[in-house]
């Protein structure tokens, strides 16, 4: 592990003050989280000595709710509450989640009534949508790593499979902003693999991580140069990862007993459990015994690679995809990295040491390589670490584009684009005195619009009245450093121009789009604004949630009058914020700030007088 | 570090030339993007931190117009004002357009079986071998400074990378991708 050692050359030098930097990997199965506590990085265990934290939360009626093993022990008695995987809800529509092949094992019940986009699971504890959940899991790691750190976190990096699209990026970054974290970077999950090997073996050299999750599936081709990494290509499959091959078990357990029955939830999650067990045996015995349905199976390693062969196919494929995408053969690739603990499995590991020809190198651990990459990461990030020409060139993993005439995707930025990357492209009216173009942008590979995910919908109005065809009208992209997107649209025909930036985030559904758009219409918006908006929504929800707990500690320090009118205030920023309209969210959190600076006022005065109460004026001249 | 209205070439302190070579700019890219990358600036003001994001965004343009041999051409010819987006009926002769229906028709014929991909393989080659004879001869009328005849070359590559782009999608489309 070079990158490790060449932190601190020789001696001790003057320490200069380390800021508090973490890595986070947010797993569907585990989560993980590392930092440099004792010099070098390193992940994190809890009280109990466990690395691993099972991304597993279990909601309890107006209490804190359970992550980890303490939630997963539950999934079985109370499964509706205990919600697992969530990773694989992230950045999902309802439907979407409804049609996946997974669903019927899903055992949550989703609110019905809310949009589709934005799914929430039902639980003791009130509707937690994916975010919520995935903000609980991080939460749990943030304390973990305070504790080490001594300290608030100053930063952290925050791990994505590679082949996230633009909404399940956004969702894992603002779960992480829920958490309280400072986000310093999103970082591919294989990238970080290859950061935590260092890859000292060599200097130069192409590296293939072939990272299969619990319920993702990465490859990806990184070259190596003089302390540069670029990736060259990644692929991927989202829905294939560790937790099929356990569906895989179960589904031949059924089979084999001729078994009919249908499964409630919590039988379920045990029969999960059990197949869980068999598929761990089977990578360190030839052949293992399971009882099902009082009936005596035997499963030994070449069948469970024959009812594996579809899925193992799929990782060759994917293979196939990212040594074709980077114009390599299987020849030019001089190593290979594992990572994930579903390549724990030996008819993972044969299949890929069969395909590459090469062993792949396993000296770290592969549940902790990508939390370690991670926090290697955040602390260069940071300034903790400085490391010459080091580098991490990334890639956008899907094309994006945006709809054209008779549902047609054109491509504007295409797969494997090394990120940042701008591009803008001009289009045109349809019909004679057009004056509203919708622009529909889209995300993957297909042709055909219903072929791709659609990541939003925007209006670009005020174009000028012209013949068919004269207008001409800029769609730019930009992908930043972490891979999120915005969109912009401007008419470029006359001196007269509208600009609107569309960032595609959470909790802003289709009309709430149109509605920050007409607001800002004409008006030119940067990249940036929409990130402001976002901050501005946050910082207004704190302040509410702050003024709210003061008024119900502390509320008779204020008159009937006085208490009304913060409340008013309340209200109507929380119109405000439901309503995305950033003006009024900034104009109302500033009008809250200086109704309630007096009332914090007030209630440190009372503190005050509280304390010196019974005290004498010499007394406190002395002290 | 300012890119706007740069030469691509100037940039990455290449010679102004058609055939370049990749391995110096790749190194030159690299040398560069470890000044500017928004890695760099994670601790800096919002303002410093779009302003790399946008530099690198040019920087990786610029990059990839100099890496791909198609889109160099077409902005080497016009650093030379030429109007690429124009293509006049004297650009492409009678003979290229013959060609390009050849090579199209042969396109369409492959059948729809086992023997797809070697053919697809076969054509891939025949359009490859074309493209570097363009290409030698695009750097050489470049040199005689015969921009357009350079220019007709450009449109002929064209062509020839829209066929190889179609070539690669059928292909994924055999291979399941």
């Amino acid at each position: 592990m070079a990158l490790l050692n060449i932190s601190e050359p020789g001696g001790k030098p003057t320490q200069p003050i380390r800021k508090r930097a973490v890595g986070i990997d947010l797993g569907t199965t585990n989560s993980l989280v590392a930092a440099s506590c004792s010099g070098s990085v390193e992940c994190l265990p809890d009280d109990q000595g466990e690395y691993l934290l099972p991304s597993v939360v279990h909601y309890r009626k107006g209490r804190e709710p359970l992550v980890g093993s303490a939630a997963k022990a539950r999934m079985v008695a109370s499964p509706e509450d205990t919600i697992a995987s969530v990773k694989r809800l992230l950045g999902k529509s309802l439907s979407e989640i409804k049609s996946q092949s997974l669903s019927q094992f899903i055992p949550y019940s989703f609110n019905e009534d809310k949009d589709d986009q934005s799914p929430a699971i039902h639980t003791v504890d009130g509707d937690k949508d994916p975010v919520v959940i995935s903000s609980d899991i991080l939460k749990i790691l943030v304390q973990r790593a305070e504790e080490c750190l001594q300290g608030d976190l100053d930063g952290a990096v925050i791990t994505v499979p590679a082949y996230f699209n633009d909404a399940q990026r956004q969702q894992t970054r603002n779960a992480a902003q829920l958490a309280g974290l400072n986000v310093l970077r999103l970082l591919n999950e294989p990238t970080a693999a290859a950061v935590a090997y260092g890859l000292d073996s060599r200097d130069q050299g192409n590296v293939i991580v072939f990272d299969l999750g619990g319920g993702t599936f990465d490859v990806s081709l990184l070259s190596l140069q003089k302390g540069i990494f670029e990736v060259l290509a990644t692929a991927g499959d989202s829905n294939l990862g560790g937790d099929d091959f356990d569906h895989i078990l179960i589904d031949w357990m059924r089979n084999s007993t001729d078994s009919k029955k249908n499964y409630d939830a919590s039988s379920y999650a045990a029969l999960l459990q059990q197949a869980n067990q068999v598929k761990h045996q089977l990578s360190e015995e030839s052949a293992v015994e399971v009882e099902h349905q009082g009936k005596s199976l035997q499963i030994d390693k070449i069948l469970f690679a024959e009812l594996c062969e579809p899925l193992l196919k799929r990782t060759r494929l994917t293979c196939k995809r990212v040594l074709r995408d980077a114009g390599k053969k299987v020849e030019d690739i001089d190593n290979i990295v594992l990572v994930g603990g579903a390549t724990r499995m030996l008819i993972i590991r044969e299949s890929v040491v069969k395909f590459f020809g090469r062993e792949p190198l396993t000296d770290i651990d592969p549940d902790k390589v990508v939390a370690m990459g991670a926090g290697i990461q955040a602390d260069i990030l940071i300034g903790n670490k400085s490391i010459d020409n080091f580098l991490l060139l990334d890639v956008n993993p899907l094309s994006l584009g945006i709809e054209t005439m008779g549902e047609l995707v054109e491509k504007i930025i295409p797969r494997n684009t090394t990120i940042p990357v701008s591009k803008a492209q001009e289009f045109t009216t349809f019909k004679d005195g057009q004056t509203v173009m919708a622009i529909h942008v889209l995300q993957g590979e297909r042709e055909l619009v219903s072929d791709c995910r659609s990541l939003a919908r925007f209006e670009l109005r005020g174009i000028p009245p012209m013949v068919a065809g004269a207008a001409k009208i800029e769609v730019s992209f930009q992908v930043d450093a972490d891979g999120l997107l915005s969109v912009a649209a401007k008419e470029l025909s006359t001196g007269k121009s509208a600009e609107i930036t569309v960032k595609p985030s959470f909790g802003l559904n289709a009309d709430a789009i149109g509605e920050m758009l007409s607001s800002s219409q004409m008006n030119a918006k940067s990249d940036m604004k929409a990130r402001v908006l976002k901050e501005a929504q946050l910082e207004a929800r704190q302040l509410i949630d702050a003024t709210n707990s003061a008024i119900s500690i502390a509320g008779t320090l204020l008159k009937e009058a006085e208490k009304n009118a913060i409340t008013a205030i309340v209200e109507a920023l929380e119109m405000a914020i439901t309503h995305v309209d950033q003006a009024k969210i900034h104009a109302l959190t500033e009008q809250l700030n200086r109704s309630s600076s007096d009332f914090a006022a007030r209630r440190m005065d009372l503190d005050i007088k509280e304390a010196l109460r019974g005290k004498s004026i010499e007394k406190l001249e002395n002290s | 570090m300012q890119f706007v209205n740069k030469n691509y070439f100037q940039l990455f302190s290449i010679a102004e030339k058609f055939h370049i070579d990749l391995d110096v700019l790749t190194s030159k890219y690299h040398e560069l993007q470890i000044e500017i990358h928004p890695d760099k600036f994670v601790n800096s003001t919002e303002q410093e931190k779009l302003k790399a994001v946008h530099n690198t965004s040019s920087l990786n343009e610029a990059y990839g117009t100099l890496k791909s041999p198609l889109n160099r051409a077409g902005y080497l010819l016009k650093l030379h004002d030429m109007d690429v987006e124009q293509v006049n009926q004297d650009d492409l002769g009678m003979d290229l357009l013959m060609e390009q229906i050849q090579l199209r028709e042969s396109l369409e014929q492959i059948s729809n079986d086992e023997s797809a991909l070697s053919q697809l393989d076969d054509l891939k080659s025949r359009v490859r071998d074309k493209v570097s004879q363009c290409e030698l001869t695009f750097g050489i009328n470049l040199e005689g400074k015969d921009y357009s005849g350079a220019k007709g070359l450009f449109h002929e590559m064209q062509f020839l990378y829209k066929l190889l782009s179609e070539i690669d999608m059928i292909e994924e489309r055999q291979l399941g991708y």
